[in-house]
């Protein structure tokens, strides 16, 4: 049997009120005094057994016992009784509850979001055991400890607010199972719209229970937007619109260009067929453009309806190419929107591309290089490269990369390559791993191309020297030429910019080491100190909207986020997630055992104990009936 | 109005219901009568007219009763019997404590007294009123005493008498036993609302001779009260006080306890060859005395 708790167990000091209700009843009860010929018979009936029954003396307090009655009625209802039922009095019982940007999602009807009707089911989640509250989107957020306090869970969740992020369930199932190596966590309940990626990179230690609250109403909403490069001052912006509903919802996406108006165009796009519109926009400063979607019918995710996108000032590409490396310098040469130096020595401390023989750029840097024939000093332990000899094999090309962006549509087979690259003794690829490297063309004895990420630079070692090769000579070269600029121009956004999402800002070139004041949609402002390298990176940015970057008061740059998340959009929930090794059934009907709350019952029984008390007092004339 | 109020002989009842009394006569159950000379006759011995028997002459034997006839036929003396007239006592008690002042219980009383008095008197019974009033002290008391002549004193005594007190009926009836002497009735007009058993006080009469006749003279408010909700009620007599709670869900049982005292008190008088009856104090004398107190037999026409 279960034994009622309570929820505002605070509330039995109220049953104090007991004794001034006594004390008051006997005190205020003046009685009308009547003077009659003799006590005789009365007292005999006074001391007669069957008036001092216990049923008798209730009835000659009826009155008192009522109000008592109703006033423990009145007080047990308000510590909130409820009898828990079901398996959620386990000892500890972490519950997650997702703030995704669609859990903000409105239920048509109502003024409630997603979010509103997980709280309501949470409200009611009450147990023997303790339960800790967390909070998930992107990343995971522990609310609360492992708790009974009823107050402690309902404050906490009171504070759940949506984010403007996707929901991905790894991280925060991580963070439990951590939690659950000191403490016996056995299931975990998981309150969701269901609108997670079904797969789930996770090994689950405990049975996940995942409940999906209500479907959200009719949602159009924009999830992908960028701008490549149409011409010398024209941009072609893509925009990527998307629907919730099985059938075509109608709206209006209009495009602004720092606050003017450049383009509106009709949109219509359901949940398997997306539509993608594209405007074409003049820009030969940067500006900041807005896509603003509009539905014609209802809505249910607001966020989904603003992205913002940077086009960059146009400029031609600045690329610096070692003097001796006459085939770059031809291939390179023939592209347009191109300012190609090939001097002896760099003219400019920074260019978008370098192409160099040798490790020392001579004080030059640029976000994307290309080394030629160059053995980074940090292998030197771990690969040798020599001249093939005449009795040497031939360097034989195993395999390439051609996913990576400077080997798309590039064919090495036939390549001859003068120059081997070996591995020392016992030195393997997950050695150049550990030290940041990733092959991208694998030689028989070795590497023969490598690429090394810094922040938002890349490089590229070519370990052999190009034109130790038949390389030149091939149509691969010219590609690798195109693939190397497409690259250069994408890191410095010459080429193609995306529109960012929520989360992180993305990286700004700024002064060095110089502080911004960041001030978000909402007010809200952060200081951000810039790095030695002049980047602005790392600014938080978890709200939809447009954010500006400031410099003692001067306005630098704005740049937007927008929630452009394809899965948020559609609003459609997964029937199955899918771990590493079991499936599991995310449950509609399946809500969580709640607790059976006792306080309407006494509150309707305290109700009724009050027409009763009315009813005897209305009955009862009290004094002498003339 | 006036002139004909000041020609009534008394403020108790009418002439025309005094003339009514004066035609009754108390009717005793038993001859407990005193042997003095009175109207009762007693059984043989006496000098009434009424013949009861013969017996033979003996020396001392009163020579005016001697047959005459039959010594003349006889040639022996023989003595006539006459049955033997004796007086009834008739001691009427008044309770006049303030439980009888409520629904004019006192004035029924002593019309009932009066009434009483005069059908004694009127039958040359010897008759003494006591009116009982405070526990202390002696009661108001009309000696014995007989004959019409009595009369005006016995109406005198009672339009006198006032209420007020807190005589119990128990202790009046043991302080009118220490004042009186005699064989006969004693007629005790009270509301009998006392907290004590009135076993020893009828005991006390029946051992004195006394043929006890109870006449409970109850208001509208005792039995019929119209009570409701919580009171506190407060002796008239004694000032003490009781709390009632939901008086009108007590009033069944009132109702069985008061019952219960007239049935015990009826089986006290009967058990003493006695009499008991109990009127409300709103009927009228004429109906209480040629209606309800004929048909009893207290009295007879």
């Amino acid at each position: 049997m279960n034994w009622p708790g309570f929820s505002f167990l605070f509330g039995a000091w109220y049953f104090l009120a007991l004794i001034p209700l006594v004390v008051l009843y006997f005190l205020k009860l003046k009685r009308p005094r009547l003077e009659i010929p003799s006590l005789a018979l009365w007292q005999s009936v006074v001391n007669d057994q069957r008036v001092n029954s216990p049923f008798q003396k209730f009835r000659r307090n009826l009155l008192l016992l009522l109000q008592l009655i109703l006033l423990c009625l009145v007080i047990l209802a308000l510590m909130q009784p409820f009898i828990s039922v079901g398996p959620e009095t386990a000892e500890y019982l972490p519950v997650l509850i997702d703030c995704s940007a669609s859990m903000s999602s409105l239920v048509e009807g109502s003024d409630k979001t997603r979010l509103d009707l997980a709280k309501e089911r949470i409200e009611d989640l009450r147990g023997n055991g303790k339960i800790a509250l967390f909070a998930f989107a992107t990343a995971g957020r522990r609310l609360t400890d492992f708790t009974d306090d009823k107050q402690i869970l309902s404050r906490a969740l009171q504070k759940v607010q949506t984010t403007h992020r996707a929901s991905k369930l790894d991280e925060v199932l991580r963070m439990v199972d951590a939690v659950g190596r000191t403490l016996p966590v056995h299931r975990v309940v998981v309150i969701t719209d269901g609108n997670l990626k079904e797969q789930v990179d996770f090994e689950l230690p405990f049975k996940l229970e995942v409940q999906r609250v209500d479907e959200g109403g009719d949602n159009l909403g924009i999830t992908e937007m960028n701008a490549r490069r149409s011409g010398p001052d024209s941009w072609d912006v893509f925009v990527r619109v998307a629907g919730s509903t099985s059938e075509p919802v109608n709206g209006e996406l209009t495009l602004t260009q720092d606050g003017k108006v450049v383009g509106r165009e009709p949109v219509a796009a359901s949940a398997d067929d997306s539509e993608r519109i594209v405007f074409s926009v003049d820009s030969i400063e940067s500006s900041l453009i807005q896509a603003t979607l509009k539905s014609s019918g209802f809505d249910s995710l607001e966020l989904d309806n603003t992205v913002w996108l940077n086009l960059p000032k146009t400029r031609p590409l600045r690329v610096r190419a070692s003097s001796d490396l006459y085939s770059w310098q031809h291939a390179l040469n023939v592209l347009p929107e191109l300012d190609l130096d090939s001097g002896e020595q760099p003219s400019a401390p920074e260019y978008d591309l370098i192409v160099s023989d040798s490790e020392d750029l001579a004080g030059a840097a640029a976000p994307v290089i290309v080394y030629n024939g160059v053995l980074p000093e940090e292998l030197q332990d771990l690969i040798t490269v020599s001249d093939v000899d005449v009795d040497d094999t031939p360097v034989q090309i195993v395999d390439w990369v051609s996913t990576a962006l400077l080997l798309r549509h590039v064919r090495l087979r036939d390549v001859q390559i003068g120059q081997k690259a070996r591995f020392a003794e016992g030195a393997d690829a997950q050695d150049l791993e550990e030290r940041g490297f990733e092959i991208l063309v694998h030689g028989a004895e070795g590497p023969l191309m490598l690429q090394r990420r810094r922040g938002l630079e890349t490089e590229y070692y070519f370990l052999f020297h190009t034109d130790r090769s038949t390389l030149p000579y091939r149509v691969a070269f010219p590609i690798l030429v195109t693939n190397v600029i497409e690259s250069a121009m994408q890191q410095a956004s010459l080429s193609e910019v995306v529109a960012a999402s929520t989360g992180v800002l993305p990286a700004l070139s700024v002064t060095p080491d110089r502080e911004y004041v960041i001030q978000g949609p909402n007010g809200e402002t952060d200081k951000v100190r810039s790095t030695v390298n002049g980047l602005l990176t790392g600014v938080q940015a978890d709200v939809v909207g447009k954010y500006d970057i400031t410099d003692a008061g001067e306005l630098v740059a704005s740049v937007g986020t927008g929630l452009l998340s394809p899965l948020e959009t559609s609003l459609r929930s997964v029937v199955e997630l899918q771990f590493a090794e079991l499936n599991v059934t995310t449950n509609e009907s399946q809500i969580i055992d709640t607790d059976r709350h006792l306080w309407w019952t006494l509150a309707l029984l305290a109700f009724i104990f009050l027409l009763v008390e009315w009813w005897y007092f209305q009955r009862m004339k009290t004094g002498i009936v003339a | 109005m006036t002139t004909e109020t000041s020609s009534q002989l008394t403020s108790l009842f009418s002439n025309s219901t005094l003339n009514r009394i004066e035609r009754m006569r108390l009717n005793p159950l038993r001859r407990l009568t005193n042997r003095s000379r009175g109207e009762h006759l007693a059984g043989k011995g006496g000098s009434s007219t009424d013949f009861a028997d013969y017996r033979d002459y003996a020396t001392g034997d009163d020579m005016r009763y001697v047959d005459w006839n039959i010594f003349a036929r006889l040639r022996r003396p023989y003595i006539k019997q006459f049955l033997h007239e004796e007086e009834l006592h008739v001691v009427i008690m008044v309770d006049a404590s303030s439980s009888m002042l409520f629904d004019d219980k006192l004035l029924k009383a002593r019309q009932l007294a009066a009434a009483f008095g005069i059908m004694g008197l009127l039958n040359v019974e010897r008759v003494s009123v006591y009116g009982f009033h405070q526990r202390e002290g002696k009661p108001w008391m009309l000696p014995p005493g007989t004959g019409r002549t009595r009369i005006r004193a016995l109406l005198q005594f009672l339009e006198k008498l006032e209420g007020g007190g807190d005589v119990p009926v128990e202790q009046a009836i043991e302080t009118m036993l220490r004042f009186h002497r005699g064989r006969g009735i004693a007629i005790l007009l009270s509301d009998f609302l006392t907290f004590a058993n009135l076993t020893r006080s009828m005991n006390l009469l029946f051992s004195s001779g006394l043929e006890v006749w109870g006449l409970q003279i109850l208001g509208d408010s005792e039995i019929s009260p119209n009570l409701e909700g919580d009171l506190r009620f407060v002796d008239s007599e004694t000032g003490e006080t009781l709390d009632i709670t939901n008086a009108g869900e007590l009033l069944s049982l009132y109702h069985e306890h008061r019952v219960w005292q007239e049935e015990t008190l009826h089986q006290q008088c009967r058990s003493r060859n006695g009499r008991f009856t109990s009127i409300n104090s709103s009927m009228t004398l004429e109906n209480v005395l040629f209606d309800v107190l004929c048909r009893q037999g207290w009295v007879l026409r």
